[in-house]
């Protein structure tokens, strides 16, 4: 159960809901289905793809009538389209162990910093009338909460976030597999992690993208996941996987180490970039409300 | 080398403390740290212990070196050392007069500004280095401050010092302050002695001055006539038939000065003269002079002297006494009697009693009273106040054996109070109680049959007469009032107690006491009626009151009030040998060793800024760097 402690971290307040208001959820690709009103798409509306007929009902609107049936059987026919659903907005977020690291520096974790930020992401996407899918990941994908019909249902979102609880290893290839399976219709996927796998996430993003989502890759680092402030011999453990490490780390390692981090959050970026999608990377120093009108409108994952 | 604020194992205490401290703190600074990270991926970049093996030894030895040195340093200042040794400080005790007679008037002043003075020019010419603790002396020696090195707390406590009413106790002063530089086990420095040196006659001879008594003498040669003694005492003269008392009053004068002085003695009783007498007293000289007055009231006694021949007295404090006038308490009687008259020969009209006669149905238990009489009564509740019984019936707290008819009274027990003087006996009495004794009870007369009277102390005191001796063979005999005084006297003791008041001088009293005196019953009482302590020496009793005030001294059925308000003054001034070092010294040794601390403060706030600008402020340049590098990273937007 969360406590009280964690769903006051996470829960966003009023003044930051009523700016959040002027921003929408930017589409670049156009996917089949219904979008929010504040999108256009260039398929044609809901019901256009034919499915059957069946005989006609008093009541039933005249204007789905078989007229050329009629003229030559001279009976009412009804002509059936399949019904297009909405194009979801899926934010996945990463809630394995490794999301908990990073609160020792003053700043908030991960995990915290990445919730809050799905529920901003989720309040925008319900005030544009978007379908919003909340789907924790860690080893596999957890239980999702979908959403619809507008900003009074931003709250059990935000519930929903503050219940979630870290632990476990991240495996991205694993989610990939799961996601593509458990969701066929393609849509918008925002990944909110630190992509900290020990395999490499290049392939799982390759996935998604190869499957036709449009992908936002959002990652979240502590300010010692990039450049720890420690200093002299250490043991180090993993947060995920308990593996130890023991060494000696001075100025000229944690150069090294900089260099290393950011080389790999390079690679992420330019794996988005490569599938058509975006990056954002965000430190948890940085407030969620900056990031939200600094950085992802700047990348244009919002507007 | 010597350390004013830390002893040396102090010291050495502190600076290891902070030295483990420190390496402590270096230690874990450079311990293995062990933490939980995201991943260990990046971490590759890092070297292995084995790497770093020689780094972990000598990792900025020069840092620590110089911080411990800075902290040493530091802790050195704070010791406050002296080159040269503490030993070269001394501690002086310096000794101020503040006797009463120091409250004499000279041209400049009194006698204790002028000693004050002598003993500020002395404690500007003492070292800064040395102690000095002040001792202001009269007839007991006070410690007014420890041996300070702070000489302005001794200068503020000398100019506070007032004159006391006692006179100076100068040998008591000097074992004092001997013993005070032998229990500091350090150098000794000088005694001091600033004052006028006035002192009884008895004890200048006892004075044995230390070898290293320094002496700032103030002349003491004023001209003084005072009131020495002043006394009153109720005269053996019945009372004047208008019921005023007869008092007798002794005043005695002494000249402390070098002249004969004629003064003029004029004594007052509640404002209204009542004597003056003129008197010439030579050099040295005393005088006494007794008055006889009347008062019916209490009030006060005022004896005044002043100069005749026009010369000034140096020293006006005691040229007034004063004195109490006691009011005499009457001894109230109630006499609960159905024949008043049979009493009232025995109990009316006498001059401390105050009797009343009531009738046995007007009985109150809880009267105004100080005696009860009860007349072949018997009241259903026993008086709370002492009370005599004649002739008690049945239901009174006595046992009576019978009743006897012409029977002798044979004895008096001579051991009880009540029969005192009283030797008549071989009386015939007619029809009379005799008494069984219980436990407490005490027999004064006795018959073949039996007591006849007897007498108890508790609860409260009693005494049963078995016959009413107003109605027998005693009724003519002297015995009668003799026996019911006696009683009175037994009850009530405070009554008639001889009372005299005397105006004496504070410190040690010497009061003679009366052969066959109850010593037992002694009791020397201050103005809030607590007892002070007393020695009896032969036929001397001794206290001491340190202040003015009222003192009572209970002898037996005598009572003496000391009251205590003439200044104590010293017959001679103590003349010293030759010998004694005199005047404010001048002090040639170095007195003020170099102090250092500031120098070693300075060196240490130098090393720990080394410290910072060699090996922190890198550390300082790291952490801005790390700060600087923690800004999000700017990434071109996606297209």
């Amino acid at each position: 159960m969360p406590t009280a402690d964690v769903r006051a971290n996470v829960l966003i307040d009023t003044p930051l809901l009523e700016k959040l208001e002027r921003l929408a959820i930017h589409w670049q690709k156009s996917l089949p289905g219904l979008v929010g009103g504040h999108n256009t798409s260039h398929f044609s509306g809901a019901g256009q793809e034919f499915l059957d007929h069946r005989n006609f009902h008093h009541g039933d609107d005249l204007r789905s009538v078989n007229w050329r049936a009629y003229l030559r059987l001279d009976k009412l026919f009804m002509k059936m389209f399949q019904l297009e659903p909405r194009v979801p907005v899926r934010i996945l977020v990463d809630i394995s162990q490794s999301m908990t690291t990073g609160g020792t520096t003053g700043g908030p974790t991960k995990f915290d910093y990445a919730r809050k930020l799905a529920g901003a992401l989720a309040y925008i996407g319900l005030v544009r009338l978007d379908s919003i899918c909340l789907q924790p990941f860690g080893e596999r994908l957890g239980d999702p909460l979908t959403l619809s019909g507008g900003r009074h249902r931003v709250q059990p979102a935000l519930n929903y976030l503050s219940a979630l609880q870290p632990g476990g290893k991240t495996h991205f290839l694993q989610t990939a597999r799961d996601f593509i399976s458990r969701y066929p219709q393609r849509g918008l996927v925002v990944v909110i992690s630190d992509f900290l796998d020990d395999a490499d996430a290049e392939k799982p993003i390759q996935y998604l993208a190869d499957f036709g989502h449009e992908i936002i890759l959002i990652q979240v680092w502590a300010e010692e996941d990039r450049e720890p402030p420690w200093e002299g011999e250490m043991d180090l453990e993993d947060a995920e996987t308990g593996s130890r490490l023991q060494l000696a780390f001075d100025e000229e390692s944690r150069a090294k180490y900089v260099e290393a981090f950011d080389r790999y959050a390079q690679h992420v970026r330019q794996v988005a970039l490569r599938n058509g999608g975006r990056y954002a990377g965000l430190p948890t120093s940085l407030p969620v409300e900056d990031a939200l009108f600094g950085e992802l409108v700047k990348m244009g994952a919002i507007e | 080398m010597d350390f004013l604020n830390l002893s040396f194992g102090e010291l050495a205490a502190l600076a290891g403390l902070a030295s483990a401290v420190i390496i402590a703190l270096y230690l874990m600074e450079r311990s293995k740290r062990r933490q939980v990270v995201a991943t260990l991926r990046f971490w590759s970049a890092g070297k292995t212990p084995e790497e770093l093996q020689h780094k972990r030894r000598i990792h900025q030895p020069w840092s620590l070196l110089l911080q411990l040195l800075s902290v040493l340093l530091l802790l050195a200042a704070i010791a406050e050392p002296f080159i040269g040794g503490r030993k070269a400080a001394r501690d002086h005790v310096l000794i101020l007069d503040t006797s009463a007679w120091m409250g004499a008037r000279t041209r400049q002043g009194t006698l204790l500004d002028q000693a004050k003075t002598a003993a500020l020019a002395y404690l500007d010419a003492v070292p800064a280095s040395d102690l000095v603790m002040l001792v202001r002396a009269d007839a007991l020696a006070t410690p007014v401050t420890q041996f300070e090195a702070n000489h302005t707390i001794v200068a503020n406590a000398i100019r506070k010092s007032q004159p006391s009413t006692s006179a100076l106790n100068l040998e008591q002063a000097l074992e004092f302050a001997q013993r005070s530089q032998q229990l500091q086990q350090r150098t000794r420095g000088e005694i001091v002695f600033a004052g006028a040196g006035r002192v009884s006659r008895e004890d200048a001879e006892l004075i044995d001055p230390p070898a290293n008594l320094r002496l700032l003498s103030v002349p003491s040669t004023g001209e003084n006539v005072g009131i020495r003694k002043l006394a009153l005492r109720r005269t053996a003269i019945p009372k004047e038939p208008n019921g005023e008392a007869s008092w007798e009053v002794f005043a005695g004068l002494h000249n402390d000065g070098t002249m004969p002085r004629e003064v003029s003695l004029e004594l007052q009783f509640a404002g209204s003269p009542i004597g003056a007498k003129t008197r010439t007293l030579a050099a040295g000289a005393d005088t006494q002079d007794t008055f006889v007055f009347h008062a019916r009231t209490g009030g006060l006694v005022e004896a005044r002297i002043r100069s005749t021949n026009g010369r000034a007295d140096a020293f006006p404090q005691d040229d007034r006494a004063a004195i109490d006038v006691p009011i005499q308490k009457k001894l109230r009687v109630t006499v609960y009697s159905n024949e008043p008259d049979l009493l009232k020969p025995l109990l009316g009209n006498q001059e401390y009693l105050d009797t009343t006669f009531a009738v046995p149905a007007n009985y109150k238990a809880q009267g105004e009273s100080d005696i009860v009489i009860l007349d072949r009564f018997s009241p259903t509740q026993a008086p709370a106040v002492p009370s005599i019984w004649i002739e008690p019936p049945a239901g009174s707290p006595f046992q009576v054996r019978g009743n006897k008819n012409n029977i002798k009274l044979e004895r008096w027990r001579a051991e009880s109070p009540l029969a005192a003087g009283l030797i008549a006996k071989d009386f015939t009495l007619a029809s009379t109680e005799v008494f069984a004794l219980t436990s407490g009870d005490q027999s004064v007369a006795e018959t073949a049959g039996g007591p006849v009277i007897i007498a108890r102390q508790v609860p409260v005191k009693m005494v049963a007469f078995g016959f009413d001796p107003l109605r027998s063979a005693m009724k003519y005999d002297l015995a009668t009032p003799l026996l019911m005084a006696n009683t009175l006297r037994w009850m009530t003791p405070d009554v008639f107690r001889r009372a005299e008041t005397i105006a004496g001088t504070v410190g040690t009293v010497t009061v003679p006491i009366e052969k066959g005196a109850d010593r037992a019953s002694i009791r020397i009482l201050d103005e809030k009626q607590r007892a002070l302590p007393f020695t009896i020496d032969g036929e001397q009793l001794r206290f001491f009151s340190g202040a003015p005030g009222k003192v009572r001294v209970i002898v037996g059925e005598r009572e003496t009030t000391y009251a205590l308000n003439l200044p104590d003054v010293g017959d001679v001034a103590w003349a010293a040998s030759p010998r004694v070092a005199r005047g404010v010294p001048r002090f040639t040794t170095s007195s003020s060793p170099p102090t250092v601390w500031p120098w070693l403060a300075l060196l240490g706030a130098v090393g720990l800024f080394a410290d910072w600008l060699l090996f922190g402020r890198k550390r300082m340049v790291r952490v801005k760097a790390r700060a600087a590098a923690s800004q999000p990273l700017s990434w071109r937007k996606a297209s």
